[in-house]
């Protein structure tokens, strides 16, 4: 027998292998649907020497100004902190700094946490905080954060531990956003030491958290050790291994078997699988994210036409997705933005319009607009297994309403680059995404629909629109602001630049040897591996 | 006029005796691929395309002969639609792999000297690189599809048929008929061409036999790679791509039945490539 030939005997019986090994089962029943959103996991009952968690990509870097995915994030949370904190029930609480005052609606004054060291030992001052603030105004840096910042006119330094943003124009979100990565400190010093090395393996990191930046084994792991001289709750475990494991089954196995002890974002189709493997707690916490189709370009091509849009949506089997691939923590929703993004002014929160699909309707809207048989291209990646299923069914979709489609699949980094460069978007009509929000607030995301945003990919350009925006960010009262936001969500809802698909459950894994760590999306800019111990 | 013909029909290789069954049996299966990639329309059940989300995962049976997969498509229409890229890609493999092949084999064969030499190098330095490590490179370069890795691959497979090649045509031309023809003035094109290739032909065609077997495999760990052929195509190694994520929800079928279609059919162009070989050397 040749060696071909054994490799292909080979390859048969790694898939047998893989199928019997890695087989579902799904033997323990799943929860009731909407019931067990909590944000935490039990108290640990004592401190843990290490623990490991599993991500799915390695963060490219770990400069705050340039962290702005899940995987750095999920890291980052732990090593650097921002003035203000999101907490698990995505709240926010003082931070790095004890005190924000909103003087007026274009001052606001942070006073600075005294007694705050980083990890090289030197203690904080306002200087830090206004070299770090300023890195993301400053065009060379090149911050992925700007438009958080594109309203301020100023970060100065007004005492000794006081630090005053002045606006242009008020901008309630803001002093959101200092909770997340916009609003992270790191140490001036080694800023400017380090240089562009800052945040690499090479150049490290130098921040607050109650973990520093350990080794990292570039395309292997990253390793956090506890930091004694940590100003707050001294962190429970003594060093956290991330490690990365881009392939879904892999990554569940590495769970299963115990090799991780844990990790957020479990792909839907691994839930069965963790849950009936015995290995430890599938957790589902509040989450602001939400699956979403970006239409790539609203000014021109076949999805130009808004009754295009809106037959596409009402086309699309949203209840199937849910359950081919969304999984039972995830709904179907016919609104971009999140509902947990209104938790904090829930007396403003619109009601949901009720999900339908009309196939009928869809055909009439399409014949309407003249647009049978006109082709629209659906760019799909590898980046989530959901993404294909996702693709496939807008393609069923489309083609039952009359349109051409074609589902284009993308390398991961081309997927990525669908974000940012207005080229790599030419030719495509849609791409899936699950877009998450950095503060608890549905502004946050219909913002971003203002003309000239640099994430309004397809051009939406209303005047109305862009000046209810702007009242929504001048509103400070958090309840009057959401009032606001629904206006814009409704508007969005029906003009639909994005086609809204579904709202998705924080889901994670906790093996048993651990607890304590937040199920919420908190865990982005939350310091959420200092809560987890030994669960026994 | 002394000729070297050997043609060893179909009917002759499938013949009794020992391994004669197994054989018959690779044959039915490339057979049974052939039609399916040339008839797909017809006998394939359902469209390979057809969304249908509400029988995802869906177990063999009803609907469904072989299941259906995550976006609840028909796995048996998929699986036949397959055999298309399935065979497509392997026969430009051996085809592009198989002129280049016979071109460099032949012209070192024929010329020897610095050309033998020269070319006999270059074929090394082909060699020296693995097959699917230049299709990487080439995807890396230049975006994924069917075309890259095939021309690609094409490439890497021609030293396998160069040497084999010049080594038999090398023995060919010390026998008297190659001397004769010269005598009586034929020309070197003619001879390599009419006589000599003809009788070297079967060694050639048992060669590319096995490579097509060889360069499926590749392709399709390619498409599995997400290298290759891309989803939502049916191909066989984009399909076992595709249904990773459904083993975990407890569904072999989205990986086991492009996985058995490609096991089947390497098994059957290396069994009736290996029988064409023994053949020809009995010879």
């Amino acid at each position: 027998m040749s060696l071909r030939l054994r490799t292909a005997l080979a390859v048969l019986t790694l898939a047998v292998t893989v199928a019997a090994c890695g087989g579902g089962g799904g033997g323990t029943a799943a929860p009731p649907p909407g019931g067990g959103l909590s944000s935490g996991t039990p108290e640990p009952k004592g401190d843990i020497d290490a623990f490991t968690w599993v991500s799915y990509a390695e963060p490219p870097t770990l400069d705050y100004v340039h962290a702005f995915d899940y995987p750095q994030n999920m890291v980052l949370s732990n090593v650097c902190e921002s003035l203000m904190r999101w907490t698990p029930d995505l709240k926010e609480e003082p931070g790095l700094a004890e005190k924000a005052v909103q003087r007026d609606p274009r001052t606001l004054v942070y006073t600075i946490r005294k007694g705050v060291r980083f990890h090289s030992g030197a203690e904080m001052t306002a200087d830090d905080v206004v070299a770090s603030l300023n890195r993301h105004l400053d065009e060379k840096v090149g911050s992925y954060w700007v438009s958080s910042f594109r309203n301020v006119q100023s970060i100065t330094k007004t005492g000794p531990m006081e630090v005053t943003v002045r606006f242009r124009r008020p901008d309630a979100l803001f002093a959101l956003e200092m909770g997340a990565s916009p609003g992270t400190v790191v140490s001036a010093a080694s800023l400017k030491a380090r240089g562009r090395a800052f945040g690499t393996a090479d150049g490290g990191l130098d921040c607050t958290g109650p973990f520093k930046l350990g080794t990292w084994t570039k395309g292997q792991s990253i390793q956090l050790d506890r930091f004694d001289g940590y100003w707050g709750d001294r962190a429970r475990s003594g060093k956290v291994t991330f490690t990365f494991v881009p392939d879904t089954a892999a990554r569940t196995n590495a769970l299963v078997t115990g090799e991780a002890d844990g990790g957020y974002m479990i792909p839907a189709a691994s839930v069965a699988r963790l849950r009936s493997s015995g290995a430890g707690t599938v957790y589902a916490g509040p989450n602001l994210t939400t699956a979403n189709l970006i239409v790539s370009d609203l000014n021109a091509g076949t999805l130009a036409d808004v009754r295009v849009r809106q037959a596409l949506s009402l086309a699309i089997d949203r209840q199937g997705l849910v359950k081919a691939a969304l999984g039972e923590h995830s709904a179907p929703t016919l609104v971009p933005g999140p509902v947990q993004a209104w938790r904090n002014a829930a007396d403003a929160r619109p009601a949901a319009p009720a999900v339908r699909r009309d196939v009928e309707a869809a055909r009439r809207l399409v014949a309407e607009a003249g647009a049978q048989g006109r082709k629209i291209v659906i760019a799909t990646s590898n980046a989530a297994p959901e993404f294909p299923v996702i693709s496939n069914a807008v393609q069923a979709a489309a083609k039952e309403i009359g349109l051409a489609a074609e589902v284009r699949t993308v390398a991961p980094d081309a997927y990525t680059a669908l974000f940012s460069d207005p080229e790599a978007r030419k030719g495509i009509d849609l791409f899936p995404t699950f877009w998450y929000l950095s503060a608890t607030d549905p502004l946050e995301l219909y913002g971003l629909f203002q003309t000239g945003q640099f994430e309004n990919y397809g051009g939406f350009s209303d005047p109305a629109y862009d000046k209810l925006v702007d009242a929504a960010e001048g509103e400070f009262d958090r309840v009057e602001r959401a009032r606001l936001t629904a206006k814009l969500q409704e508007s969005v809802a029906t003009r639909l630049p994005w086609i809204p698909l579904a709202d998705l459950d924080n889901v994670m894994f906790l093996g048993k040897r651990i607890t304590g760590a937040p199920t919420s999306i908190s865990y982005l800019y939350y310091p959420w591996a200092a809560d987890i111990g030994a669960a026994g | 006029m002394e000729t070297f013909a050997v043609r060893p029909g179909l009917r002759r290789l499938g013949g009794r005796g020992r391994g004669g069954g197994l054989l018959r049996a690779a044959l039915a299966v490339i057979a049974l691929l052939v039609l399916a990639a040339a008839l797909a329309p017809l006998i394939a059940p359902a469209d390979p395309d057809a969304v249908d989300l509400s029988a995802a995962l869906a177990g063999p049976g009803g609907d469904h002969l072989l299941g259906a997969d995550a976006s609840g498509r028909d796995l048996l229409s998929r699986v036949i639609y397959g055999a298309r890229t399935g065979l497509l890609g392997p026969l430009g493999v051996v085809a592009i792999s198989t002129v280049l092949g016979v071109l460099v084999g032949l012209t070192a064969a024929w010329h020897g000297g610095w050309v033998d030499t020269a070319l006999s190098r270059s074929m090394e330095l082909v060699f020296a690189f693995p097959g699917l490590l230049l299709a990487i490179l080439v995807v890396a370069m230049y975006g994924p599809g069917q075309i890259g890795p095939m021309i690609t691959l094409a490439v890497a497979y021609t030293p396998f048929v160069g040497r084999l090649v010049r080594g038999v045509a090398r023995g060919e031309m010390g026998r008297p008929y190659i001397a004769a023809y010269r005598a009586l003035g034929f020309g070197g094109l003619a001879i390599c061409l009419r006589h000599l290739l003809p009788n070297i032909a079967p060694v050639i065609l048992a060669q590319s036999t096995i490579n097509f077997g060889y360069a499926l495999l590749d392709l399709a760990g390619l498409a599995f790679l997400g290298l290759g052929v891309q989803p939502p195509a049916a191909d066989w190694g984009a399909m076992i791509n595709e249904g990773q994520s459904a083993v975990l929800q407890g569904a072999l079928g989205p990986i086991l039945v492009p996985g058995l279609a490609i096991v089947l059919s390497v098994i059957a162009f290396n069994i009736v490539g290996e029988s064409l070989a023994d053949r020809v050397s009995r010879r």
